[in-house]
């Protein structure tokens, strides 16, 4: 269960994933990258959608990207997220991947008219349950780091 | 090659009343169904018993249990594509083309049922997995725990992103339902016949940014069916074939299940309805461009996706959808009618069934908002998870 947004579920890793929320359950950000020709993908598969290649790792990332797209959802599905108001889902993209790698997230500390594409974004993560956490993305001020 | 091009033809059509959500819920699915068949073969000029095929885009109502309740002398033939809501709504017509001209059937029904119970809506069916549970495995992992969860969220994405990248408008999104709007006047089976103005638009509910109630299509109670022969077959029956040009489904390289849990698109797919690979391959199966059509029947459960789907299939170029619909384009007396019967936004949301009824119509001369001479009709599908999909109908098979 998401820390900052009750009644949303967490993810629940498999084989594939774990590698992904685990890191982020330590505070880090990773990538899949394939082994054989170096692309960067999201969400994590089985196969390099390039070169078809089966070995992949995890490759750490600075968490710095933009938002690519966003909507602001005014009516919830989950009751419960009713009281916090409208919340954002946000596609960002990330910051020197080899290959597209946009992940879907959301953009925290930020006021509405202030969230648009293009801002950029660095990666935080919110808790959400044993060992993993959501990454999440704030406003990145210029020339700051994570 | 086997060509397929007017090999096969809808010969029927049948549904029940379209109803509010939950106004049929009693009857239940297997009713509404049964109704449906029973109405297209009677336009058919066939009995029920002689349907020795079906082919399906998600049915809650299995084949074995309708070749069952009919008493059908025979079934030969079953298929299901994929693809969620409507979207591969034109693949079901695609497997019954190709099974009645091989000969595989004689009869195909496609049919397509819905009713809800009380409490529930539509656009639920990932959002609820995301309700009363700690965790969420398989593809939406990715998603819900974001509180990515109703097709409305998603769509809102690629809108937002078409927004940025060609200045689409709210003001446009709105032209869409006004239109809708517009033709259902004359349609006594429309739920919604009202004009609607821009204001009316801007002032309905924000549901998810940049998508407002009005951008939303309704929720309906139904129950559709059509029936699908040969070309030669449908030479028996007591109304004009209108002959399967071509339907197909398909996705782009990298389209992913769309936006439901997939984000890498190339930038002119991302804010797209998907359909750029299904309209190229139905144009070159037909022998025919959208020059050649005299009506469309474009699947609209958002405004903001008919936008793109005019733009994939070639209305207009690429970003300029929205102008496109501004400018009045989508009306009967523009250069190519849309949604002569209001669409999902202003009749009935049917997950594509009532655009084919429209279209059968529009051959046959007997639409209320008809078309003059309409010969040749397109139907899009559902913009949404791969495949998307598409079809061509004709009166004219020569």
């Amino acid at each position: 269960m998401s820390e900052q947004m009750p009644g949303l579920p967490g993810p629940r890793p498999d084989a594939t994933t774990e590698g992904y929320w685990t890191a982020a359950g330590r505070g880090e950000l990773v990538v899949q990258r394939c082994s054989a020709c170096g692309v960067d993908r999201h969400p994590p598969t089985e196969v390099c959608y390039v070169c078809s290649s089966l070995d992949w790792s995890w490759e750490p990332h600075s968490g710095h990207g933009t938002v690519y797209s966003y909507t602001w959802v005014e009516r919830p599905i989950v009751p419960a997220l009713a009281a916090l108001g409208a919340y954002n889902t946000t596609v960002v993209e990330l910051d020197a991947t080899s290959g597209v790698v946009r992940i879907l997230s959301r953009v925290t500390d930020v006021e509405r008219d202030d969230l648009a594409v293009g801002l950029a974004v660095e990666v935080h993560f919110d808790p959400a349950g044993e060992g993993v956490a959501l990454p999440v993305f704030r406003p990145r001020s210029p020339g700051g780091g994570s | 090659m086997i060509d397929l091009r007017n090999q096969a033809a809808i010969v029927g059509y049948g549904h029940v009343p379209f109803g509010r959500r939950g106004e049929h819920a009693e009857k239940g699915h297997l009713r509404l169904v049964i109704e449906a068949i029973t109405a297209a073969c009677a336009d058919a000029g066939i009995s029920p018993q002689d349907v020795d095929g079906y082919s399906s885009y998600y049915t809650p109502i299995d084949p074995p249990e309708l070749f069952e309740a009919f008493g059908a002398k025979r079934l030969r033939y079953t298929a299901q594509t994929w693809g969620g809501g409507g979207a591969s709504m034109c693949g079901a017509f695609q497997n019954a083309a190709m099974a009645v001209a091989t000969g595989q059937a004689d009869y195909v029904v496609v049919h397509k049922v819905m009713t809800m119970e009380p409490g529930a809506r539509y656009g639920q069916a990932f959002g609820q997995m995301g309700q009363g549970i700690p965790a969420i495995g398989g593809p939406f992992q990715f998603s819900v725990p974001y509180g990515l969860q109703a097709p409305g969220q998603m769509f809102a994405l690629a809108a937002r992103r078409h927004m940025h990248l060609y200045g689409t408008t709210t003001e446009q999104l709105a032209h869409v339902t006004m239109h809708a709007r517009e033709m259902a006047v004359n349609n006594p089976q429309a739920r919604f016949r009202t004009p609607i103005t821009i204001e009316d638009h801007h002032a309905s509910q924000m549901i998810a940014d940049p998508l407002r109630l009005f951008d939303f299509c309704m929720e309906t109670d139904y129950g559709c069916a059509v029936v699908i022969t040969s070309a030669e077959r449908a030479q028996d029956g007591p109304n004009p074939p209108a002959y399967i040009a071509a339907a197909g489904v398909g996705a782009p390289f990298r389209f992913g299940n769309a936006l439901m849990s997939f984000y890498n698109q190339p930038d002119e797919d991302f804010a797209s309805s998907g359909q750029r690979a299904v309209s190229a391959e139905l144009y070159r199966l037909a022998r025919m461009g959208l020059s050649d059509m005299d009506v469309a029947m474009v699947y609209d459960h958002f405004t903001a996706m008919v936008i793109m789907s005019l733009e994939d299939f070639g209305f207009c170029p690429k970003g300029e959808g929205g102008p496109y619909v501004e400018d009045g384009n989508l009306g009967l007396d523009g250069p190519l009618p849309v949604n002569p019967h209001g669409g999902n936004l202003a009749e009935a949301y049917t997950h594509g069934m009532s655009h084919v009824n429209e279209a059968v119509r529009q051959i046959r001369g007997t639409a209320v908002n008809q078309v003059p001479g309409a010969t040749n009709v397109l139907v899009v599908g559902g913009a949404g998870p791969s495949p998307t999909s598409g079809m061509i109908l004709t009166g004219d098979a020569t």
